[in-house]
């Protein structure tokens, strides 16, 4: 089955008239805040509901059927609170920090291929756009802490700083296999060179191994359980946004969930085949029972498993310490990724997919 | 078990002149990189096995939805929530005014009033109970000689004003129950019954501060 | 080739070179790891820790000063709000020096009975440690785990004493109320269950490889420092001596159950965690021995109102609660109120140590620290 790509930044292109460029630009825009808006409100439940389970409770049961218009409730409330900002802060700094945070993270859905319909822009240089786009988050984190007129917030900030910007290196090196793999640095590309089979499977070990490093890695990056040192509850008590409130502080909340939706697309798309149903080499037949569900259901069916090891993995673990998180990433995760890299390159090479 | 023996060390150890069988925590060895990284992983895996267990039973969730409950909740006999006066089914209670509750109350919580009756006896005229100042130690029910107080489990008892925390216990002033039933003749009998003050409600000054409180808590405290 | 070791000598030496300012920082009176209003002056260097101030009293409520105006029957129910996760220990600790005084005599019934409330309250005290201690190192699934346990224990305490924590159980003389009849039924359920919950901690938080390095080798309290500090309990057991008052000088029934003392070997937050643990194994093991054969017999052994006439002298009576030892010091004076009256309390010593173990260390080892200490504030101000 041959799979056409059809991007909005596509359609635009071959529009005929300028209202329609106009109507795909406002499409893609659209899209793109709904798909921010939406996913933050989704997480932000399932997260609740999820994290009550696994602690035994039963988590928001009041508001709508099972608390399911808990977290709109929530947002109405943030918006009412009062936008405290503390006397001696950097008020502009202090007033971007939130935005800067979620811009970085709107940048990123525009690359997101979530069917081969739907896709806002596909850049050549997809990988190295995410990768360098990503990096973009560490900012606002360090802003907000840095603003804030407060030592905690300081202190998680710095912490912040440098946990994020040495798990890029991971992610990024993880990354690189699949782009040795799939030959491209094309998203829609690395997603069409698995129809044979998803890249955590095909490639013997190395996916696998890959595919472990950026989930830690991505892990590290959007400040999750292992690794939240940046808010750190109990040491820093908020960590870099202690001194928000109100709406600025609903902001990065709404990162933080975007975040993870992303990186589970992006770990989706690059190990687990993205929108590509689960294909296994040469098997024709299986392959069209496969085919049967619509690509942007496998597509959203992966991000979900994904996004539940994340939450799960989150309600588990306890704190690393911040030597921990550096020694974890320089002296394990950093020597296995380039150890790996070489490997894929040698599977490349000697043509070892397993199907 | 890899990366942490569950076996105790046992030994013994003098302290003092006692000796003293004590167990000890077995100390890890040093391993290689490759060891650490399995059983550190195998841990971790592990630890998630049991969230996950948990994730999928929902016969463990041990919420209780509390206002939509209330008909179910039941607190248990002994619960300690509020004061009361045990009354028997015609409405009589057993406390004769010996204050003994009120001298007992740690923290002056109680202030019993008695006055004279009209056959010349100390009878109960006002039980006063602060639930703002108590601290529900149960010592007034466990000294009362006449079993005439008892602790319930009514807990939902949140005001807006704490001055509507101070409660009168009796519902009437005068004679117990057991004085009424001794009395054998009927004239006594209702000369008794007579002296019965029902009271519903307090209705003296509200103890707001302890400078308020003169004439009901003397100012102790 | 530069050497880490000569780098960091010259960036030190050198005048006008890289330096680090050292600041200061407030933990507390409000902070979700100092468990209530005890607040810490850290004097830190980037996030190492140099200097640990404790700053004491923002919930002192002079208990020992309310005492004096108090007979040794009402002194009790202030104790239950010293330590409140131990608040049968303490009960008892009073009651042991004003039945000294009085020179009552006791019966098995109520030493048995003491003795098995005791062990539970520790067991929860344990349990509630247990899950805040997953909460200062950001597991927060522990403490529900921790608190649905300890709900069970509760429960029974309930059901008994018909209070959760400030219990006011035991009296001088013998016992507040007799044991409910469920009592024997629901405590063997609940042993039969933390058996096997106990199994699924050392899996979940014991055994994880980020707990262990977050506390093997974090503040090491030697033998000799926690001798000299005067702490008692699993933190100077955590160190390797063997001190515990139900060995040393057994109250209660202790002198006739079998148990062990579990001791660490270096001193480490790690010791101290896994001592508590194991404390709650040897509870359970007391317990077991003593549910079955409860002997008969009266739950006060004098008139509830009698007067506890204190004769001029001083009393002590000391127990080992979760904590360590509590001593009460109550001197009489011919009244029923004391003289004076005062409380050793386990935290207060214990809380110390950290000013000893804590420098030097990341700020977060300080809050694993703090945790495996274990501390309650109220017991600390009183």
């Amino acid at each position: 089955m041959s799979w056409e790509i059809q991007t909005i930044a596509d359609r635009a292109a071959g529009a005929t008239s300028m209202a329609e460029v106009g109507a795909y630009l406002v499409l893609g825009v659209v899209l793109g805040l709904a798909i921010v808006s939406l996913m933050g409100l989704i997480l932000n439940y399932s997260e609740r509901k999820i994290c009550a389970h696994i602690q035994c409770r039963l988590g928001p049961m009041r508001v709508g059927f099972h608390g399911l218009l808990q977290p709109i409730a929530d947002g109405v409330k943030l918006l009412f609170k009062e936008d405290i900002s503390p006397r001696n802060a950097d008020r502009l700094v202090y007033i971007m920090a939130p935005f800067i945070s979620l811009l970085a993270t709107f940048l990123i859905v525009v690359t997101v291929p979530f069917s081969p319909l739907v896709q806002i822009a596909d850049l050549n240089i997809g990988v190295v756009y995410v990768a360098a786009v990503s990096g973009f988050g560490v900012l606002g984190v360090l802003l907000a802490g840095w603003s804030s007129n407060n030592k905690w917030s300081m202190m998680g900030a710095m912490r912040a700083g440098a946990q994020m910007v040495s798990y890029e290196l991971s992610a990024v090196l993880a990354l690189l296999t699949v782009v040795l793999l799939s030959q491209s640095l094309k998203l829609s590309e690395v997603v069409l060179s698995q129809e044979q089979g998803w890249w955590i499977f095909r490639a013997p070990v190395v996916g696998l191994v890959a595919c472990v490093i950026f989930f830690v890695a991505s892990c590290a990056e959007i400040n999750r359980t292992p690794f939240d040192l940046a808010e750190g509850e109990s040491e820093l008590t908020a960590g870099f946004h202690t001194e928000y409130s109100g709406l600025r502080f609903a902001l990065f909340f709404l990162a933080e969930f975007v975040n993870m939706f992303l990186v589970s697309a992006m770990l989706v798309t690059f190990f687990l085949g993205g929108w590509m149903p689960f294909h296994l080499g040469g098997l024709t037949g299986f392959n069209e029972v496969m085919d049967l569900l619509p690509p942007g259901i496998w597509f959203l069916g992966k991000v979900t498993v994904v996004v539940l090891l994340f939450m799960w993995v989150r309600w588990t673990f306890p704190r690393l310490r911040i030597d921990q998180v550096m020694n974890l990433e320089w002296k394990i995760l950093l020597p296995i990724g380039f150890a790996n890299l070489f490997l894929t390159s040698i599977v490349v090479l000697l043509d070892l997919y397993l199907f | 078990m890899g990366f942490l023996s569950r076996e105790k060390i046992s030994g013994t150890q003098v302290v003092g002149d006692k000796r003293i069988s004590t167990v000890q925590a077995p100390r890890p060895q040093r391993k290689s990189f490759f060891f650490n990284l399995y059983f550190g992983t195998l841990s971790l895996l592990k630890g998630m096995r049991v969230t996950a267990r948990y994730f999928f039973r929902p016969s463990t969730w041990v919420t209780q939805q509390y206002p939509e409950n209330r008909q179910e909740l039941k607190m248990f006999e002994r619960y300690r929530a509020e004061l009361t006066l045990k009354y028997d089914e015609n409405g009589y209670h057993n406390c004769t005014g010996c204050k003994i509750c009120d001298s007992a109350c740690p923290n002056n919580s109680i202030k019993v009033i008695d006055r004279e009756g009209p056959s010349g006896k100390q009878e109960i005229d006002r039980y006063i109970w602060r639930m703002d100042t108590c601290t529900f130690c149960n010592l007034c029910v466990m000294v009362c000689p006449h079993d005439a107080l008892e602790m319930t489990g009514r807990f939902e008892s949140s005001v807006l004003d704490r001055r509507l925390l101070v409660y009168q216990l009796n519902r009437y002033a005068g004679a117990t129950k057991k004085n009424i039933e001794k009395s054998k003749d009927s004239e006594s009998k209702d000369l008794l019954l007579k002296s019965f003050e029902s009271r519903t409600f307090y209705e003296g000054a509200i103890p707001l501060s302890t400078s308020d409180e003169k004439g009901i808590f003397d100012g102790r405290i | 080739m530069i050497e880490v070791g000569s780098l960091k000598a010259r960036m030190e030496s050198t005048p006008g070179g890289l330096k680090t300012e050292e600041y200061f920082v407030n933990m507390g009176p409000q902070h979700p790891s100092t468990h209530g209003v005890l607040r810490l002056v850290l004097k830190m260097d980037g996030e190492t820790v140099r200097e640990v101030i404790p700053v004491l009293g923002y919930i002192h409520r002079s208990i020992e000063k309310i005492a004096e105006h108090l007979n040794g029957r009402q002194i009790v129910h202030l104790t239950d709000r010293m330590d409140y996760l131990s608040s049968a220990m303490n009960n008892w600790a009073v009651s042991l020096a004003v039945e000294e005084a009085l020179q009552i005599e006791l019966n098995p019934r109520i030493e048995t009975i003491r003795t098995i409330v005791a062990e539970l309250e520790r067991i929860q005290s344990h349990l509630l440690w247990w899950g805040v201690l997953g909460i200062d190192l950001g597991a927060v699934t522990t403490f529900f785990y921790g608190f649905r346990d300890r709900e069970m224990i509760t429960d029974i305490l309930e059901e008994t004493t018909g209070a959760r924590l400030t219990l006011n159980y035991i009296q001088p003389g013998g016992l507040m109320f007799d044991i409910h009849p469920h009592f024997v039924k629901r405590v063997k359920e609940v042993l039969a269950h933390l058996k096997i919950k106990i199994c699924e901690y050392e899996t979940l938080l014991s055994e994880n490889v980020i707990l262990q390095n977050r506390l093997r080798n974090v503040g090491i309290l030697t033998s000799e420092k926690a001798i000299s500090m005067g702490s008692t309990g699993p933190v100077l057991r955590g160190s390797g001596v063997a001190l515990d008052l139900r060995k040393q000088k057994p109250y209660g029934v202790y002198g006739s159950v079998e148990f062990d003392v579990p001791v660490g070997s270096v001193g480490d937050s790690w010791d101290r965690y896994w001592v508590r643990v194991e404390e709650i194994r040897q509870s359970m093991r007391i317990i077991e021995q003593l549910i079955d054969n409860i002997p008969e017999g009266k739950f006060m052994v004098m008139k509830p109102a009698k007067k506890l006439t204190l004769p001029k002298k001083s009393y002590f009576g000391q127990v080992e609660t979760a904590r360590g030892i509590l001593g009460v010091y109550i001197q009489g004076c011919e009244k029923e109120e004391p003289h004076r009256v005062h409380f050793r309390s386990p935290n207060f010593n214990n809380l110390w140590v950290i000013t000893q173990i804590a420098p030097g260390g990341k700020m977060a080892d300080l809050v694993a620290t703090l945790s495996t200490l274990d501390l309650v504030i109220p017991d600390i101000d009183r």
